[in-house]
């Protein structure tokens, strides 16, 4: 195959030399003939066939060659790190979430200047741009995905007037999409029927299932203060854990309530399933990536197309100030969406031969016209980081109805758009950190701790990983991630 | 009664008479019965899963094709198209490499079971003491030196098996150690966990190909390090078939001045047919399901089966149709496999019998 | 063994076994697979060993620091270390178990003509040739709460929704069972291979002196089948304590730590977090529970072994 990719390569090479010598401007621009990168990625669809399809089109525009090297999600990590870490040059380009980037940035090229000064780079929201791009001050990645958390709720059953006024008799307000977390509760409480096989809410709660990024939103609403910026985590001053304190325990407290109103088995839920049982009409509402909208929207996957409605996750009115050890109160929620995973970014291997042919192709993946390509379709795992990619939606309909696609693309822009955004954390060693969390998570939510016993536990264990791997170095890394300038 | 049963087919009434107990029969029958549901129905519900739309899946579990849900070959397209991930390459490279592996793991190690059972070997627990001095210093001390690692183990390997094996020949003190020690030597081998194993053999491939030799994402760099680790196996299964022959046979032949070589070869090889083929099946399967070497020494030319399979189960849905199509082609050849293996015992029995 | 069959034949022992121009063969066998275990495995091992004494992570990249036996000692007094050993065991031990009883009754009956007996031959070999990985997913297919059969089945008797992945005691449970479903073919396989070598004489015998069925099974099978009894259950046990990829798609290690592997625990630790030091010390511990296994498990059986004539 890859000869006779060479053989057109080489009648087209053929074709340029002949039409330049007549003076027309007919070529591999820019000319990448001879080059092949190699990119690591998720087994497909999700993110590789992006990459494949446009490397497709790059490979006739340049007349260089991409191979897209794929591994299972649990394994791209260690096998970045293996190769990266013995000198090997198997990857020119490594796609990954954007938690890792602390660990990779050693290792990676450093974004070219002149990347930095197109229109398209101003059409990437700030969000992704200034934070999750950059890091130590330098922008080491490029966005190929957009994450964050919203909520997916259930249109046919929020509107029909037999639940409506059931809701109200029983709570006394208006069934509507709920902007704050007793709302949340209240409704998933209502919705609560198992002999009906139907729940409340679906959320995942299994260890290694991305359960720690759905607690994380919890949190988000309770901890990320916006008089305390940065401290959602850690103690941006000392880097003590901040993950016992009473907004951490509340937040903790949801969502063990959370698994009461999910699907039985739900325990052992991790996203997939989440997704799955969303689509499969078992819940009212999930929590989740704009996957989950995208799946449940899908006519051939999903008992409920048509009926999915999307919303910022919900809020809180309450926000606890780590400094002041006090509860900040305000007028209203206030909406705390959380970037949960950063979407997939694509680093260049510092090492490779092809830097160049390397980031030409990042910029290709990522313009404006193939990325707005990805986000519309449906096994792409595109989801929007573009201005344009949210604001028209007529391609949108292909995959949702009118009414779902205005409210997806109204859920992703306002969840970025929020004052109070709030960031991953990444810092090195960021899986050490998860897993002691997964554990303790594990015991609270089985019920053989307190949710106050096991944070405290989380952040006795946080402290000790902190002191092992350096409590300068991780401080410099968490300022570093949340935006805030070196001490 | 069983003199007369003896004329019946290979060996089967050996065991067990088949005199009246019509009672025991049908029990035996209903238990096997029972345990053949068990064992198929999760192969069964893998295979219609595959062909399962989306929704058939999603909703809760449907059981009967045709009847609770329509088959659709989307799963099939999809995985063929390469969407979820090149199907085709990993298929041809577990074959080869599973093939070779196979083949040269029960060859050698056969070969050592049978030498382990019918010869001598006296280890002075001295002399191995000796070699792992000799290789540890070695280690630790050539790269001070310059050499690379790889140099370093290799000097360090020849030297010490040199040292070592002159050492044997002369009267050390201490314990000496015999075949069943050898044995368990190489069994040895199999109880480390693998993880460490497979970063170290991928830092080994890695300087090796940077000395020139290039070991990482190859067909020899596989078939060497499965080979290697199922030799062990081959042996500790072997040994007992082995040991299990009768000697007078061999030593007719040895009388007779036939070459051991030949002996082993022409003679005991078709006596333990039902145990070769038995750890020959056992050995390939090892190797075409085996996933963590594979994920380490393998990057896009040679990679697997078993890391296509890993990668279907992706993170943000599970896609239960995908994963059985994964499933039903890894495990299809294995199929076809299993049924000629199972009639070459049969065959191999008849064989075995005469006697 | 070898041993007693030369014993038993004066006959031979004027021939050929110890003659001396005969021995250089003896090399020719046994060397290829020497050399070949050898030259692969040394280097692991060798790395493995000093680096277990060593402290190197490699996320985030530190230099190696000599700690002597440091990483040991904090294993050994990680309470973690001890309850994934527990768990461990108790999985393999309990599989292995069920493997072999089944295993072996199954054997008996397909060797006993019993009717369909190449269909079942076949089928009863399938679990063994799936991928482990394949069989976790199936496994998480099966067991799963809203989209698995077995959910389905258990609700219809009465029973629904139990918590086969949710809770701890179940989970292992569980666990067990896959295990028991994708390796007791192997079990069967080498079983029947065995029972198809023992020799026919010592039943006819017993056949002439109307020996009951189950004499006959106690009395002959069984100790004639012990050697390669020992052999297949010790390998299967070996095998069973490196179990990961089941636990690691079914439950993640979880709840807690509650279903965790010692595997599981040492891929977390070396190819997540890749400390590389801490995990060569697990591996080591490991290597010793094993062997100190393994030497009680064939001395205890060794004197079984040599009883029989």
């Amino acid at each position: 195959m890859n000869y006779k990719k060479l053989l057109s390569a080489g009648t087209v090479l053929g074709v340029a030399c002949a039409a330049l010598m007549t003076g027309e401007a007919f070529a591999c621009s820019p000319d990448y003939s001879g080059v092949t990168l190699n990119v690591g990625s998720q087994t497909g669809p999700f993110i590789a066939s992006a990459l494949q399809a446009a490397a497709k089109t790059w490979s006739e525009k340049t007349c260089g060659q991409v191979k897209v090297i794929e591994f299972p999600f649990g394994e791209l990590y260690p096998k970045y790190v293996t190769a990266l870490q013995a000198g090997e040059k198997s990857f020119d380009i490594m796609t990954f979430p954007p938690a890792w980037t602390p660990d990779l940035a050693p290792f990676l090229d450093e974004m070219p200047a002149a990347m930095r000064q197109t229109d398209a780079w101003k059409d990437i929201h700030p969000n992704y741009r200034e934070r999750l791009m950059v890091w130590d001050g330098k922008t080491m990645t490029q966005s190929i995905d957009g994450d964050l958390h919203n909520l997916s709720y259930r249109i046919d059953l929020f509107e029909d007037p037999k639940e409506k006024e059931a809701f109200k008799k029983k709570y006394g307000y208006e069934l509507a999409v709920p902007t704050t977390w007793k709302q949340y509760y209240d409704i998933a409480e209502f919705f609560t029927r198992p002999d009906k096989n139907l729940y409340g809410t679906v959320e995942p709660f299994r260890r290694g299932g991305q359960q720690f990024w759905f607690f994380f939103t919890h949190v988000a609403s309770y901890a990320n203060s916006p008089n305390d910026p940065g401290a959602m985590f850690f103690n941006p001053d000392t880097m003590d854990a901040e993950v016992n304190n009473p907004g951490w325990v509340k937040a903790l407290e949801d969502y063990i309530r959370s698994s009461k109103y999910s699907p039985a088995g739900a325990l052992n839920y991790g996203y997939g399933d989440v997704n799955t049982a969303f689509a499969g009409g078992q819940a009212a509402m999930a929590l989740g990536w704009g996957d989950t909208g995208v799946i449940a929207g899908d006519k051939k996957q999903s008992k409920i197309a048509g009926h999915v409605g999307s919303a910022m996750t919900p809020a809180s009115d309450q926000i606890y100030n780590a400094k002041t050890k006090q509860w900040d109160k305000f007028d209203k929620p206030v909406p705390t969406p959380f970037m949960a995973f950063g979407g997939w970014q694509a680093g260049i291997n510092a090492n490779g031969d092809h830097k160049d042919a390397a980031w030409n192709y990042i910029e290709w993946v990522s313009n404006p016209e193939n990325s707005g390509k990805a986000v519309v379709t449906g096994g792409s795992g595109v989801n929007p980081y573009r201005y344009s990619h949210m604001q028209d939606i007529k391609p949108w309909e292909t995959i949702f109805t009118e009414r779902e696609a205005k409210e997806y693309l109204a859920s992703q822009l306002d969840s970025l758009n929020a004052k109070n955004v709030a960031y991953d954390m990444r810092l090195p060693g960021y899986f050490s950190y998860t897993e002691i969390l997964e554990i303790e998570l594990g015991k609270a939510l089985n019920g053989d701790e307190t949710a106050q016993q096991a944070l405290d536990s989380v952040a006795q264990q946080w402290n000790k990983l902190t002191d092992d791997l350096g409590r300068d170095k991780q401080l410099a890394a968490y300022r570093n991630s949340m935006g805030l300038p070196a001490k | 009664m069983s003199v007369a049963a003896k004329s019946g087919s290979a060996g089967r009434d050996r065991v067990v008479q088949q005199d009246g107990g019509g009672k025991l029969r049908w029990f035996v029958l209903a238990f096997c019965l029972v345990w053949l549901f068990f064992t198929l129905f999760p192969i069964y519900w893998t295979f219609i899963t595959s062909f399962k739309p989306p929704a058939a899946v999603s909703g809760g579990p449907t059981y009967l094709p045709f009847l609770d849900f329509s088959p659709t070959l989307q799963a099939y397209v999809d995985a063929l198209s390469g969407i979820r991930g090149d199907f085709l390459k990993p298929f041809i490279n577990s074959t080869l490499i599973g093939l070779s592996a196979t083949f040269l793991s029960v060859l050698v190690g056969s070969m050592a079971a049978y030498g382990l059972v019918r010869f001598d070997f006296q280890v002075r627990l001295a002399s191995g003491l000796i070699f792992v001095v000799i290789v540890f210093a070695l280690f630790f001390g050539l790269p001070k030196l310059g050499l690379t690692r790889i140099q370093g183990i290799g000097i360090a390997l020849i030297v010490g098996l040199a040292v070592s094996l002159l050492a044997n020949r002369l009267r050390l003190p201490g314990p000496v150690l015999g075949n069943r020690d050898v044995l368990f030597w190489f069994v040895s081998q199999r109880m480390l966990p693998p993880i460490v194993t497979a970063f170290s053999l991928y830092l080994l491939y890695s300087e090796a190909g940077r000395a020139g030799l290039v070991m990482l994402d190859t067909y020899w760099g596989m078939t060497l390090a499965y080979t290697a680790f199922s030799i062990p196996i081959v042996v500790w299964l072997m040994r007992d078939f082995f040991a299990a022959l009768p000697v007078e046979i061999e030593e007719a032949a040895l009388i007779d001045d036939v070459p051991r070589l030949r002996i082993f070869f022409q003679i005991v090889v078709p006596m333990v047919m039902p145990g070769l083929i038995a750890t020959s099946m056992i050995t390939l399967a090892f190797v075409w399901n085996e996933f963590l070497f594979a994920l380490l020494l393998t990057t896009s030319e040679w990679q697997t089966l078993p890391i296509l399979i890993a990668g279907q189960n992706s993170y943000r849905g599970d896609e239960w149709w995908s994963i059985s199509v994964a499933a039903v082609v890894s495990i299809a050849p294995m199929i076809v496999m299993a049924y000629f293996l199972a009639r070459m015992m049969r065959a191999g029995l008849t064989i075995g019998g005469i006697r | 063994m070898s041993r007693n069959t030369s014993e038993t034949m004066p006959a031979a022992r004027s021939g050929s076994r110890k003659a001396t121009p005969r021995d250089p063969i003896k090399y020719v066998f046994l060397w290829p697979a020497f050399l070949v275990v050898l030259a692969v495995g040394l280097f692991p091992l060798v790395f493995s060993f000093s680096m277990s004494f060593q402290s190197l992570r490699l996320i985030p990249p530190l230099p190696p620091r000599f700690v002597g036996f440091d990483n040991y000692w904090t294993i050994l007094q990680t309470e973690r270390f001890w309850h994934v050993i527990g768990t461990t065991t108790l999985i393999a031990v309990i599989s292995v178990m069920i493997e072999y009883v089944i295993g072996f009754a199954i054997t008996l009956a397909l060797h006993s003509r019993v009717p369909g007996e190449r269909l079942f031959r076949i089928s009863f070999l399938l679990p063994m040739l799936l991928a482990p990985i394949a069989v976790a997913l199936v496994g998480r297919m099966m067991f799963h709460s809203s989209v698995g059969p077995l959910n389905d089945l258990f609700t219809h008797l009465g029973l629904p929704n139990l918590p086969f992945l949710t809770s701890s005691n179940w989970a292992v449970g569980a666990i067990i069972t896959i295990e028991v479903w994708q390796w007791t073919p192997f079990v069967i396989l080498m079983l029947l291979a065995g029972l198809q070598s023992l020799p026919v004489d010592v039943y006819e015998s017993a056949a002439l002196e109307n020996a009951s069925r189950w004499r006959q099974f106690w009395d002959l099978t069984f100790p004639m089948m012990l050697p390669i009894s020992a052999a297949v259950v010790f390998i299967r046990l070996i095998e069973s304590l490196k179990i990961m990829d089941t636990v690691f798609v079914l439950t993640g290690g979880g709840p807690g730590i509650a279903t965790e592997t010692l595997t599981l625990f040492a891929y977390q630790e070396g190819f997540k977090k890749f400390n590389i030091g801490y995990t060569s010390a697990l591996s080591f511990l490991f290597l010793v529970v094993v062997t100190v296994f393994g030497v009680v498990y064939l001395s205890l059986l060794r004197p079984q072994l040599e009883k029989r004539s």
